[in-house]
């Protein structure tokens, strides 16, 4: 008995990050009509609820929203998203019809650094940064743009910096 | 019972007892004039928006290709690092660890290694960024010639175009 309420107040302790619950509660409730899964909160940084933690949804290692304009939430639909680590490994990813991608720890875990690059509609963008640690792209690409943002991601017709 | 409550104050005298918040630590810093390459490459290995380009880290690099000091700047803005900028990054850089880089300063930069920058930095200590590079290479190089008072540009210019 002593075993199991040990065992119950740990995995507790380890689902109540409060930064990290902070951070989830910030990003509102799923929009309405919209289910859980693939298609569900376009733009918002993914890997904060799919971590690999105890309770939360599938991990992610990777994942993100890319959109065609800047000024706008068109998703850009079967864009190519090239990730390269700094060990030179390299994986594809495509968006679906929201412009999210995600990519699953047996697919790709980066080592850091890594590269991103972005292609849709014949045009590709390589990121200026390398990305340091965090695999939600919206860690820091949010909106609106600002000095600790480059707003979101998306791939400018003249293939300027994203 | 009595050894309880003098535990109990014990305890909250040490948790309030605080430094002399006017003490200041005074030493020798690196050349603040030869710094802007050194920032440069920090800027792209060390500052971007998920790592240290952010507010809340206590090694905080503002540059052109992440957290921007003024409001109307942009991050990914390559090349255009502002001397505000630089100002900012050397004070957290030499904020660090002032006593230990005053040493390392003073001794002509011997043994760099003291300093937590750059345990971090070649990996020699835990980094959640990993290893940054490695001992002698051209980033590395960068770095410890600054704190030496000879600042290798060459090297600082090829570790910040370089790929990593």
């Amino acid at each position: 008995m002593r075993l199991r309420n040990l065992a119950f107040v740990c995995a507790t302790a380890l689902m109540c990050d409060p930064v990290n619950g902070a951070a989830i509660a910030a990003l509102g409730d799923e929009a309405p009509g919209v289910p859980r899964g693939p298609l569900h909160r376009p733009g918002q940084p993914c890997v904060l609820c799919h971590d690999g933690s105890v309770g939360n949804p599938p991990e992610f290692t990777v994942a993100g929203t890319v959109f065609v304009n800047a000024n706008d939430l068109t998703p850009a639909v079967d864009a190519g998203v090239m990730l390269t680590d700094s060990l030179g490994v390299s994986f594809p990813a495509t968006t679906n019809e929201v412009g999210n991608f995600y990519v699953l720890p047996h697919q790709f875990q980066p080592t850091y650094p890594m590269k991103v690059a972005v292609t849709y509609a014949n045009v590709t963008v390589s990121m200026t940064a390398d990305v340091g640690r965090d695999g939600s792209c919206a860690r820091c690409h949010l909106d609106p743009a600002a000095s600790a943002s480059p707003g979101h991601v998306y791939v400018p017709a003249d293939g300027g910096t994203p | 019972m009595k050894i309880a409550l003098v535990s109990v104050s014990l305890a909250f005298a040490l948790a309030c007892s605080t430094t002399e918040p006017r003490a200041r630590v005074t030493g020798t810093v690196p050349d603040r004039a030869s710094f802007p390459p050194v920032a440069e490459l920090l800027v792209h290995r060390c500052g971007t928006l998920d790592c240290h380009g952010a507010t809340f880290r206590d090694l905080r690099i503002y540059g052109s290709l992440g957290l921007r000091l003024s409001p109307s700047d942009r991050p990914v803005s390559k090349g255009q690092t502002t001397r505000e900028e630089y100002d900012e990054d050397f004070a957290s850089v030499v904020g660090l660890e002032p006593e230990i880089l005053s040493a390392v300063v003073a001794s002509g930069g011997a043994n760099p290694e003291r300093l937590t920058l750059i345990r971090k930095a070649r990996g020699t200590e835990h980094h959640k960024g990993g290893s940054l590079w490695q001992t002698g290479d051209a980033q590395d190089r960068c770095v410890t010639s600054w704190l030496a008072g000879k600042t290798d540009v060459a090297d600082c210019i090829d570790a910040t175009d370089a790929s990593f």
